[in-house]
């Protein structure tokens, strides 16, 4: 899920400058586990800007607010409220905040939170970075663990110089990412691949903005010429 | 002869490092280099170490080689993408400079930038291959260069690391992808590098045993503590202790000439690499010491 973690108060008020009037969304996916748009992240938002004396016009939480479409029709029914609002604040990842942008062409839009990283939950409100969404994925040759994410420098040949008892010279309290995957390779009779040379990774499989439609495109070559 | 004929030939050669300041004034680093350049086969010039911006290593590279000596050209990846690396090779080529090092580099948040960006594209085991491939005519992408490199490419590797696996795993892999030598992390288990050594023998590679100067017992213990990679035993810090008052850097002195006599002496290895850290007016005494 995408973790997001709430902007400082101060940032906020200082982003939604002059503007007196908010509608609020949160989203019920990744924000509501990350506690940053849920009912609660909403009720809290909603006191502390009443006490900045703004006025929050109404809230809602789309299912999932980095589906666009679905987010449009989900909003339509707070029309009345988003047309009495100055601006939107939303309270979900830069995607969903995003859609936001995209449903309020003529509206300021204003995000609440940061949005950090692709995470896992580990444990209830911990979250850690697995995957950092290359997109060219090669963990099939490290033991199922990605060195591209959990090696600050993102070594794909081994551990650096810096590892110190099994540790992270960067990050000393998390253990090293090569050998985790060495521990890995040895238990699961890997080791052998460990061998292998893998080469620079392809970057331009990273380049964004990213896109992938599923739909087949259309030929319209002939369309043009009718 | 070059260094690396040197090298090549079986003798026992004998690097040391300067690192380029921070600022436009080299009154001390031309200095160190005119002190060391005769007594020493090749001279590293660090990049960027600890990832403290100065001097970039091309340029300290390029006073080594005007000043008549050879550089060993230290390349990390903290700091340039692929284009950038290879750029700077084909520049360090053409002004002269015969040898580097491969590295992958300090983290930034070692250093005195701690916000920029590592970069990190590639990294110590494909930049080796990034420079067997210039040398063979081709850039990292296959297309053909005007003109190819012929540099003598080594590398870094940590005897001493903890779980060790995992770094000779590395050591094979930077063999495998054109190293002809190594500077070892710094060294004091005479024991334990000789154990590395058998392992590395097996390798058509030569080996340069790395050395720093113990200044003090609380330096050693520093180094068991903070520094990754490197084991003071107890009986070298128990010696730095017993040293009399004032005398501490001379028994610092007279232990690095000691474990350089004794590989020289039973050819454990095929030469030293000492790193003076700020003490590069005392590696011509170390080596007489030494008997080199």
């Amino acid at each position: 899920m995408i973790i997001s973690k709430k902007k400082d108060h101060e940032e906020l008020l200082s982003l939604i400058g002059n503007y007196n009037s908010f509608f609020l969304i949160g989203c019920s996916e990744c924000a509501s586990l990350c506690g940053t748009g849920n009912d609660e992240a909403i009720a809290e938002l909603t006191e502390k800007l009443k006490a900045a004396g703004k006025t929050v016009v109404s809230a809602t939480i789309p299912k999932t607010g980095c589906q666009t479409l679905g987010t449009k029709t989900e909003l339509k029914k707070f029309k009345e409220f988003t047309d009495k609002a100055d601006a939107i604040i939303v309270m979900s990842c830069g995607a969903g905040t995003q859609s936001a942008v995209e449903i309020f062409p003529d509206k300021p839009v204003f995000p609440a939170n940061n949005t950090l990283f692709l995470g896992n939950m580990t444990r209830f409100q911990v979250f850690d970075e697995r995957c950092s969404l290359c997109g060219e994925c090669i963990i099939g040759l490290t033991g199922g663990i990605c060195p591209v994410t959990n090696c600050p420098k993102g070594l794909l040949n081994g551990p650096c110089g810096g590892m110190s008892d099994g540790n992270c010279e960067v990050s000393p309290d998390i253990k090293c990412a090569w050998v985790r995957i060495y521990e890995r390779q040895k238990k699961i009779g890997n080791l052998e691949q460990m061998k292998e040379i893998i080469p620079a990774k392809n970057w331009s499989a990273n380049q964004r903005p990213a896109n992938l439609s599923l739909k087949e495109k259309k030929d319209k070559t002939n369309e043009v010429k009718k | 002869m070059t260094f690396a004929e040197k090298i090549r030939s079986n003798k026992f050669v004998v690097t040391a490092e300067v690192g380029p300041p921070k600022g436009t004034n080299i009154k001390d680093v031309l200095h160190h280099i005119e002190l060391l350049k005769g007594k020493v086969d090749a001279l590293n010039v660090t990049d960027n170490q600890s990832a403290v911006m100065r001097i970039c290593s091309l340029a300290g590279s390029k006073l080594i080689v005007d000043a008549g000596a050879e550089p060993i050209l230290q390349m990390t990846c903290r700091d340039r993408n692929r284009i950038g690396l290879q750029s700077d090779l084909l520049g360090a080529a053409i002004l002269g400079i015969k040898n580097v090092l491969c590295m992958t580099g300090d983290h930034v948040s070692a250093g005195d930038h701690k916000n920029a960006k590592p970069v990190y594209d590639v990294e110590s085991v494909q930049l080796l291959q990034i420079v067997d491939s210039l040398n063979k005519g081709r850039d990292m992408s296959g297309n053909e260069l005007q003109g190819a490199t012929d540099f003598f490419q080594g590398a870094v590797v940590t005897p001493e690391a903890n779980p060790l696996e995992p770094q000779l795993m590395k050591f094979e892999k930077k063999v495998k992808a054109g190293a002809n030598f190594f500077q070892t992390q710094a060294i004091y288990d005479m024991a334990k590098f000789k154990e590395f050594m058998k392992f590395a023998r097996k390798y058509p590679v030569k080996i340069l045993a790395g050395f720093v100067v113990l200044k003090s017992a609380g330096m050693a213990n520093f180094l068991n503590n903070f520094v990754p990679g490197i084991k003071v035993p107890q009986e070298l810090i128990d010696e730095l202790k017993a040293a009399p008052k004032g005398t501490a850097l001379e028994t610092g002195m007279n232990i690095t000439a000691r474990h350089i006599r004794e590989l020289m002496d039973e050819k454990i290895c095929d030469g030293v690499h000492i790193m003076a850290i700020g003490m590069e007016d005392k590696v011509p005494l170390i080596l007489q010491k030494a008997g080199l």
